[in-house]
């Protein structure tokens, strides 16, 4: 049961929302749905973490550790982009919009539905439809500006998301046909495929993971699938982006890595690790290139996001338990650290109203509060210590050296090319002179306060690892079949 | 009906499916293109219902019928409209012209079969030998959208890729289960009528809906 009242909130607050009039009554429905939707994945999480599975439904929906993860991820940061998406609707669209403002929270609920969906459902085919949802429910949010670049963004996203996720409906079907054939008709759910995978034809099992590589890999914004992503994350208004980039690239990351378990059983790790390690090292190259002369600072944060889904597929790649490990890990501190930069990014653009770099002067004496959580969360972005994203690269390049050493150096090298390229850009921005008809003073300052619940995870994580953390992570790599 | 008049007829069926993707990159005029998209619906349709009456499969006679309503009438009526509303006529405007077009499909139609005739010959299934001229319509379906400039036709391309993706399926495993086929078209349907809004969008926007003209976001 627990599983169907995950999805019913948001799905339910989507509904109401779109029938409500007044903006008071939106936002509150919004709210409190918010932290609804927060309190059922909590549960979830604890219950399955104990030690537990839920199912619900008959074998349509299946909670396991893995899923838990997501979940955790997706409710928690929900719950922080949807407090700050408040204020930050306020100070963009006033009562004269109010249609946009209804379209805006009714798709944000709609979108966190489709997400928790592809990560609970049991079913291949439920799981890639719900993953096309995701793109159909942001695809207006993308162009919520209403402006021309934005309107090319979220043609774009469309257009190269429905393809991308075509081609994976391709993998799909070949990996339900590699089933059907071996464990009849259940062979649509991943607990059956899983327990078949050894006997499948690993022939078809070999092309279909290549298909889910490109598929997924487009909705997770690997290089060379990666070009509509920059666009999209930087149009978005600053809580989506937050979302787009923290949490939804995880949930192509999700599909790739359940298809990663069966292919690994079918055809041995050696496959799926040789492709995993070209897309991701491939993705950190394209984000170095771009990083290094950004000019603006939203597509910088986008670009970011490539290379760090490309630092997990290099943890995945190298596999073993401190790869797997450190890209789990990884996941959750890039969630942290980029949905929070992204929030920012939202109260920079409030302030300047440019997201170009060089328009961006003196944000330290300007937004001293903006300007400070800004480069607090960069350094955390970068794999400075005492935060928990250096933790996670330091392990998962610990894992490389020693069986793909030439690919974990590159890495690293591209790792310290992007700290440089980023650093020198946020240094111009938080320095300077503001231009003077500027006033002083943070946007939306208040907002800002959930915030403190990414800064302190990343430093707890960073500082020690709790066990019942660690051990949440086994559950997960146990059901990864590492 | 015996195993080997099935697998003739699917054959056939299949081939002309995937020439009927190949005509659209001969027809210029839009609206002969949406008659195209829409006839290749009803031959994937007549597919899917036959090989329901070889397997008897009720479910499969549902895709069938749900197929002839949303690809075969909706959405063809959709991008009628939109070819209405936007008053444009003649569609072609692809990067690269008709002749070397058609060799690439012939090419991209090799491939296919290379890739997709190993894996064919290990299924079972009677309407395993069709496989790869699935396959040759996904390939050339998805060329069709990568070479085309204007929103509408970039539309067509990627309902041509998906009904390649649907028949792939369905030779290699009858289908895939029902909830999912549905859920699929109803995705699909969304996804163009979606399309469908950004196409006024970029015509208000850009007084043209040629993509090439979205070009302001580099970097």
């Amino acid at each position: 049961m627990m599983p169907l009242s995950l999805l019913l909130i948001p799905l339910a607050a989507s509904g109401l929302i779109a029938i409500a009039r007044r903006r008071a009554l939106m936002e509150l429905l919004h709210a409190v749905a918010a932290i609804a939707t927060l309190s059922a994945g909590a549960a979830i999480a604890v219950e399955v973490w104990s030690g537990k599975v839920l199912t619900a439904a008959g074998d349509l929906f299946r909670v396991d550790a893995l899923s838990a993860l997501m979940v955790a991820i997706i409710t928690f940061l929900g719950a922080i982009a949807s407090l700050y998406a408040v204020g930050y609707i306020r100070a963009e669209l006033d009562d004269a919009h109010l249609s946009r403002v209804r379209l805006f929270f009714t798709l944000f609920h709609l979108f966190i539905f489709t997400m928790l969906v592809a990560v609970t459902t049991d079913n291949l085919g439920v799981m890639w439809i719900a993953v096309e949802g995701t793109t159909l429910a942001t695809v207006f949010l993308v162009n919520l500006r209403q402006t021309r670049t934005s309107l090319e963004a979220a043609y774009k996203y469309l257009i190269l998301s429905s393809v991308g996720i075509a081609l994976a409906f391709i993998g799909t079907a070949l990996v339900y046909y590699a089933g059907a054939a071996k464990a009849g008709d259940i062979a649509v759910n991943w607990s059956a495929l899983r327990a078949a995978a050894g006997s499948l034809n690993p022939e078809v099992v070999r092309l279909a993971f290549v298909f889910i590589v490109i598929g997924y890999g487009t909705k997770a914004g690997l290089a060379p699938m990666h070009t509509w992503l920059p666009d999209a994350h930087s149009e978005a208004p600053a809580p989506i982006s937050a979302l787009m980039s923290g949490v939804l690239l995880n949930v192509g990351l999700y599909a790739m890595m359940r298809f990663k378990a069966v292919a690994d059983a079918a055809v041995g790790q050696e496959f799926a690790a040789r492709l995993l390690l070209g897309v991701g090292l491939l993705s950190l190259l394209v984000a170095a290139v771009f990083l290094v002369r950004q000019r603006n600072y939203k597509r910088m944060l986008a670009y970011s996001s490539v290379e760090h889904i490309g630092i997990i597929c290099l943890g995945l790649g190298f596999g073993g338990y401190w790869g797997v490990f450190g890209a789990l890990l990884h996941i959750v501190n890039h969630a942290l650290s980029k949905s929070l930069l992204f929030v920012l990014s939202g109260n920079i653009l409030l302030k300047y109203h440019s997201a170009e770099i060089r328009e961006v002067r003196g944000l330290l004496h300007a937004a001293p509060w903006t300007g400070g959580l800004f480069l607090a969360g960069t350094f955390a972005l970068i794999g400075l210590p005492p935060f928990a994203p250096f933790i996670s690269e330091f392990i998962i390049f610990r894992a490389g050296l020693e069986n793909h050493a030439w690919v974990a150096a590159t890495g690293v090298v591209l790792l310290v090319v992007v700290f440089g390229g980023m650093l020198a850009s946020v240094n111009r921005m938080l320095y300077g002179a503001p231009p003077a008809d500027l006033p002083r003073g943070d946007a939306l300052r208040v907002w800002l306060v959930p915030l403190a619940a990414n800064f302190a995870l990343l430093l707890v994580l960073g500082l020690t690892l709790p066990s019942p953390f660690v051990a949440a992570l086994e559950r997960v790599l146990k059901v990864l079949g590492v | 009906m015996s195993a080997e008049v099935l697998a003739k007829v699917v054959n056939l069926l299949s081939f002309v499916a995937l020439g009927l993707t190949i005509l659209l990159i001969v027809r210029t005029s839009l609206e002969g293109q949406v008659r195209v998209f829409a006839l290749q619906s009803f031959v994937l349709a007549l597919l899917s219902m036959l090989i329901a009456a070889y397997s008897e499969s009720l479910e499969l006679l549902g895709v069938g019928v749900a197929l002839v309503v949303v690809k075969g009438i909706t959405i063809p009526r959709v991008l009628n409209r939109a070819v209405a509303n936007i008053g444009l006529q003649r569609a072609a405007a692809p990067y690269l012209g008709t002749a070397p077009a058609l060799i690439i499909c012939g090419v991209l139609t090799i491939i296919a079969f290379y890739v997709m005739t190993p894996i064919a010959a290990s299924n079972p299934l009677p309407t395993a030998d069709a496989i790869p001229l699935a396959f040759a319509g996904v390939l050339v379906g998805f060329f069709i959208m990568v070479n085309r400039r204007r929103a509408v036709t970039q539309i067509l391309g990627f309902l041509m890729l998906e009904n390649g993706i649907f028949l792939l399926a369905l030779l290699a495993t009858y289908g895939v289960p029902f909830i999912v086929e549905m859920g699929v078209f109803l995705d699909v349907l969304v996804a163009v009528l979606i399309m469908e809004v950004f196409v006024y969008h970029i015509k208000d926007n850009f007084d043209s809906i040629d993509v090439g003209e979205l070009g302001k976001l580099k970097e």
